[in-house]
């Protein structure tokens, strides 16, 4: 038996409303670009980014060759962007999937069976979100060693308690609603009430959790690069503007400055204009006001 | 107040900063490599000399007693010798604080005001074009890196129109004293503040602009108005008064948050504050003042936090007395 | 919506305000309080600057470090600059005469020095400076200061016997700062615990203010023997970045480089500005790729080293990572040097060679992977290459050695790691960190110092030698040149060294930069460009020359 009451929306009335959201609209609109970019990076008059080119291409502006202009080993900017989205998004994902994954089965477990065990996770839960996040991101990355996959960890270790927290007190105020009590009364265990009924109403923060851990991720990556502490061997948004700025050369070419920040703004915009637009609509009288 | 409330309160923060000084002991002993080595940059340097600058650090005893050692140390106030420095780290961060909440002090006064004035004429003006250019702008600035704005902020007003100075705390050797020195400085703080602010405003805005909208759609706002109180008497009365009280969260929080600005901000225009030492700390590998300088962060951190639930309380009697509504407000 | 303008107007206004007021008051202030003055503003990065003045080894190995103790103190005698050969100058020596085994040295002081408390330098302070600082810091524990016994003839006389014959050119006792012995005595058994605050001694210059990470303030030195300097004060300023110190001196706030001169791509930025001339030097430091034949692997094989050197194409380096400004180099030794051997061998750029070579070694790729395999076919060839992250040049430089590499089937990966991690791992061949680097030092003028960098490890050689080098007839080589005590003799013997290294690779010597200075002009004259430009470790030359117009 399964209750529907509290089933927040259909499908297609939440995608009706989002794309109505005229944040929801450009941050899709922009977001999709990005992974267009991404997806069909080869194919977008790229070279490879890593490949140095000729010693007269060096530090050139932007022309008919390099749309975007090259670096200072030759390398051209524009598949330097288009292959950094990738990197950018890839460890966005990732990091999200983790830090959500691990934040939900633990705000779950917190919520769901109350107590000592509730009580031990919250303080470790409120011990990493007292931490002060990017000095410790820093700390572990220098400790760790530059890799992206180590970036993605460090980030991982700060990042999750803030869902576990949020997924908790979502559980906590389930937990009280009368359907939960109904099914518990007809003697389901509490795997499947989780899976079946909690879960699912989870999902929402899961997801508004999952777009800001990938821009926090992106705007992590970007800083701990240009402090140095990002993957050098690896071309990202982020090592762009590192090796930019280490060059001494920044000032005399804005083609190089330029681009890593736009890409890196624009797309942190993209997830937050989706967040702003996906919790609007969750929010209770949301889908009244708009008349659906 | 509540007495116990508030016991319960300084227990969890004192077990949080055992913890933290457990995390910060156990972090800098994963090191790869051997970080006693990296002291000497001599090449020829002897088992010897190293086994007595380990002993020297207390490197030489088993995990547990170097454990037992640092928290000794670290309640007589003592934070070890910088390897780069060659002073004691406490010594070093104490120098270093007073220029760092300076710059954290003005940045959010700076944001606070105009990001409050901002939001709440977007709140005000709910809906309108007025509201939607702050909300956008707001909402870029905020997706900016600090340490992009850094840079931005310098080739411009630094570099292509030299106004501001292009980093530090006062003009090299210039011998000011008195007036001009406080002048110096301020012009030296204007960019790396700026750099900071322009990204936190952004918080502020939405922050004041959401709780102006709630304020107003308030019965008695409604009530007011129909009355026929004047508009801005409504506004500072009732509206601003109410978005007081997230403010002063968002800005505990800040704080909390800030030091990530700073590292970014002190870094781009070398401000010889905390934020820069810390950065400096990694890039030397001068694990000591690293600890140290993470320690200040994660304490500082923690105590703000106990400010603010305090503060809370103190505000808004409706927080339940476990304190579960402050965190999950 | 005219309402709200009011409070906007009212921000940008008072902002206006603030900005305006802080910057005409204090940038008024400025000027008028450094007129009287004249004074050489010398531009530094943070990570070149020096944090305390305690005597510790970044007087040798810091940037800043080993040029200001150079302003402070005298030396002996002091290496004179490319004009002159680089020939043994007097310094608080005015002269000195050696044995016939050339052992026994005799300096003759000048009377006339004193600490800048008024004390007169003298024979004693000599002495006690080579006796306790090389105990008290192994950076100075070098050959140039291994002395069998000194005596005191009178205050301003001192013969001192060495352990080697010197003097092929240079005499010993080779750049160390003369302390004064009454504020050191109490300290002479560890010099690091002394604070050092105001770095006494006998040089042209004095400490005024040394703000850590922010600037060093040097005035002159009135009484100083030689006359006072000229300029009234040098002021050493510290920026963040390379980038914020290149804008500094463009925009007039600093007179010079401290170090390591500029970036080659931003060198457009200061040719044909007023004011400002580009003085461009060969560099004091080489560059080579560094083997660890401590690894149990293909770099072991001489053959791999000499197909590595074959595929590396160095011109391709220097346009690439350099903009051209720099020259290939094939030895420790510098070509302009009298004991440079012409005779050793060579290993030009030919990727078909360095493929013939691999192949009929047993390197083949057996796995059709694109990646020769060991010889052994325990796996593929690959090897990671060792650089420092934070050099701009040597990752660049770096990235395309692995470019070059993997087009002859070798396949790299780069280990960029921070510069101190580097050294950590650099300096300890034998924990397998790495299997090649690419490395750098300045052996300068006078490098016999630098020959240690091949003896091999039982025999003396752990520390320096970086490759785990380890060669009988080179050490054997070695011992003759330190013994010899004719320079014809001695030379020999640099060169057959020079000789074996080319034979062996432990180093495989790649390439030498230039170091370009942007200097004003308009200001002072008088800066004196060595090799490793205009300030540098063995050039002190240009804040003792140095005049205001």
């Amino acid at each position: 038996m399964r209750v529907n009451s509290y089933k927040l929306q259909k499908a297609g009335d939440f995608w009706a409303m989002f794309f109505s959201h005229r944040m929801g609209r450009t941050g899709f609109l922009i977001f999709c670009f990005f992974i267009f970019l991404a997806l069909f990076a080869p194919i977008l008059r790229t070279v490879p980014p890593e490949i140095s080119g000729s010693a007269d291409r060096i530090l050139t502006g932007p022309d008919g060759i390099s749309w975007l202009g090259t670096d200072d080993l030759a390398r051209d900017v524009w598949s330097q962007v288009i292959f950094g989205s990738r990197v950018s998004l890839i460890i966005g994902f990732v990091t999200a999937i983790i830090t959500v994954f691990t934040g939900t089965l633990v705000g779950l477990v917190a919520g769901f069976k109350g107590g000592i065990v509730d009580e031990i996770l919250m303080r470790i839960v409120d011990f990493f979100m007292m931490l002060p996040h990017l000095p410790l991101m820093i700390v572990l990355a220098a400790v760790m060693g530059a890799s992206i996959w180590n970036i993605v960890i460090v980030i991982s270790i700060v990042s999750w308690p803030s869902t576990a927290r949020l997924v908790r007190s979502q559980v906590l105020s389930l937990k009280e609603r009368p359907f939960v009590e109904a099914i518990r009364c007809l003697g389901a265990n509490d795997i499947t009430m989780m899976m079946s009924e909690i879960l699912p109403n989870v999902f929402p923060v899961m997801f508004a959790q999952g777009v800001l851990m990938v821009t926090e991720t992106i705007y992590a990556e970007s800083v701990l690069s240009f402090l140095g502490l990002g993957d050098p061997t690896t071309i990202s948004w982020g090592t762009m503007l590192h090796f930019c700025f280490e060059s001494g050369a920044m000032a005399r070419s804005p083609w190089w400055v330029f681009p890593p920040i736009v890409c890196i703004v624009s797309l942190i915009i993209s997830f937050s204009f989706l967040g702003t637009a996906v919790t609007d609509i969750l929010t209770p009288g949301y889908k009244e006001k708009m008349g659906y | 107040m509540n007495i116990k409330f508030v016991a319960r309160k300084i227990l969890a923060s004192f077990l949080t900063l055992l913890a933290i000084t457990f995390v910060n002991f156990a972090i800098f002993r994963m090191v790869p490599g051997d970080p006693i080595r990296m002291m000497f940059k001599d090449p020829r340097v002897s088992i010897e000399d190293i086994e007595a600058m380990k002993v020297k650090y207390g490197l030489d005893k088993p995990m547990m007693g170097q454990y037992i050692n640092y928290m000794k140390n670290l309640a007589k106030g003592e934070l070890g010798i910088s390897f780069w420095q060659k002073k004691p780290v406490g010594k070093v961060i104490a120098e270093r604080i007073p220029r760092t909440l300076g710059l954290i002090g003005l940045s959010l006064f700076l944001a606070v005001v105009i990001g409050t004035i901002l939001g709440a004429v977007a709140g005000w003006k709910g809906g309108s074009k007025t509201d939607s250019a702050i909300m956008g702008i707001s909402m870029t600035l905020y997706s900016v890196p600090s340490f992009a704005f850094g840079i931005l902020l310098m080739l411009a007003f630094a570099y292509h129109f030299a106004i501001f100075p292009l980093g530090g705390i006062e003009t090299p050797a210039s011998g000011f004293t008195g007036i001009r020195k406080i002048f110096d400085i301020a012009r030296h703080m204007v960019l790396p503040s700026f750099s900071i602010v322009l990204w936190y405003i952004g918080q502020y805005i939405l922050i004041t602009r959401s709780s102006m909208k709630d304020v107003l759609s308030q019965p008695y706002i409604v009530t007011a108005r129909a009355k026929g109180v004047r508009e801005r008497r409504i506004l500072t009365r009732h509206a601003l008064r109410n978005a007081f009280l997230p403010l002063i969260t968002i800005t505990g929080v800040n704080i909390a948050f800030m030091t990530g600005g700073i590292i970014e901000a002190e870094t781009v225009f070398s401000w010889p504050g905390l934020g820069r030492l810390f950065y400096d700390a990694v890039m030397k590998r001068d694990y000591p003042l690293l600890q140290g300088c993470f320690l200040v962060f994660a304490v500082a951190v923690v105590i703000l936090n106990f400010a603010v639930d305090l503060l809370y309380t103190r505000i808004d009697p409706r927080v339940r007395i476990n304190g579960e509504a402050v965190n999950e407000g | 919506m005219k309402k709200n303008l009011p409070i906007l107007k009212f921000i940008a206004a008072a902002l206006f305000i603030i900005t305006f007021s802080t910057t005409a008051f204090a940038g008024g202030a400025q000027e008028s309080g450094a007129a009287e003055k004249t004074r050489l503003n010398v531009a530094w990065t943070a990570g070149q600057s020096l944090d305390s003045l305690i005597i510790d080894e970044n007087w040798q190995y810091l940037e800043m470090g080993c040029t200001l103790w150079q302003l402070c103190y005298d030396q002996l005698w002091i290496m004179g600059d490319a004009e002159s050969g680089y020939a043994a100058q007097p310094m608080l020596a005015t002269h000195w005469d050696v044995s016939e085994d050339k052992r026994t040295w005799t300096f003759y002081l000048r009377d006339d020095a004193v600490f800048h408390d008024g004390t007169p330098v003298t024979a004693y302070d000599v002495e006690f400076t080579f006796e306790y600082l090389p105990a008290s810091d192994p950076a100075w524990d070098m050959v140039d200061f291994y002395y069998e016994s000194m005596t005191v003839i009178d205050d301003y006389t001192i013969e001192i016997t060495m352990v080697n014959p010197f003097g092929m050119p240079y005499p010993p006792m080779y750049w160390a700062p003369i302390l004064p012995k009454h504020i050191w005595e109490p300290y002479k058994d560890n010099f690091k615990s002394y604070e050092n605050d105001h770095m006494l001694g006998s040089g042209m210059y004095k400490i005024k203010e040394f703000k850590a990470g922010q600037y060093v303030w040097l005035e002159a030195n009135e009484d100083y023997w030689g006359g006072a300097p000229g300029v009234d004060e040098i002021v050493f300023k510290i920026y963040g970045a390379e980038d914020t110190r290149n804008m500094a001196i463009q925009n007039g706030e600093a007179d010079m480089v401290g170090y390591l001169g500029i970036s080659p791509l931003t060198i457009e930025d200061f040719e044909d500005v007023e004011g400002i001339d580009v003085l461009i030097s060969p560099d004091i430091n080489i560059y080579w790729l560094n083997f660890n034949l401590h690894q149990k692997n293909g770099i072991q094989d001489l053959e791999v080293r000499k197909a590595i050197m074959h595929a590396v194409d160095v011109e391709r380096i220097i346009e690439m990572a350099l903009v051209g400004y720099g020259e290939p180099a094939d030895s420790f030794v510098y070509k302009e040097l009298e004991w440079y051997n012409d005779d050793i061998t060579r290993y030009p750029y030919d990727a078909a060679r360095a493929e013939a070579i691999l192949d009929a070694a047993g390197y083949k790729d057996t796995d059709g992977d694109g990646v020769r395999n060991e010889k052994d076919g325990s796996g593929n060839m690959s090897y990671e290459l060792l650089a420092t992250a934070d050099v701009s040049e040597e990752v660049k430089a770096a990235t395309i050695i692995a470019e070059m590499l993997g087009d002859v089937g070798i396949d790299v990966q780069l280990k960029l790691v921070d510069t101190d991690t580097y050294y950590n791992y650099l300096y300890t061949p034998d924990e397998d960190y790495f299997d090649f680097s690419l490395s750098t030092e300045g052996p300068g003028p006078n490098g016999e110092w630098f020959w240690d960098f091949c003896r091999g490890w039982d025999n003396g050689g752990a520390g320096w030698n970086t490759a785990y080098y380890s060669s009988d007839e080179f050490d054997t080589a070695m011992d003759n040149m330190m013994a010899s005590n004719t320079l014809e003799e001695k030379n020999m013997y640099r060169k057959e060294m020079q000789k074996i290294i080319s034979e062996d690779i432990p180093y495989g010597i790649i390439f030498r930069k230039e170091i370009i200075c942007p200097v004003n002009t308009a200001e002072f004259t008088g800066y004196t460009a060595t090799m490793g430009g205009t300030s540098n470790w063995i050039n002190p030359w240009s804040f003792l020359n140095i005049e205001a117009k």
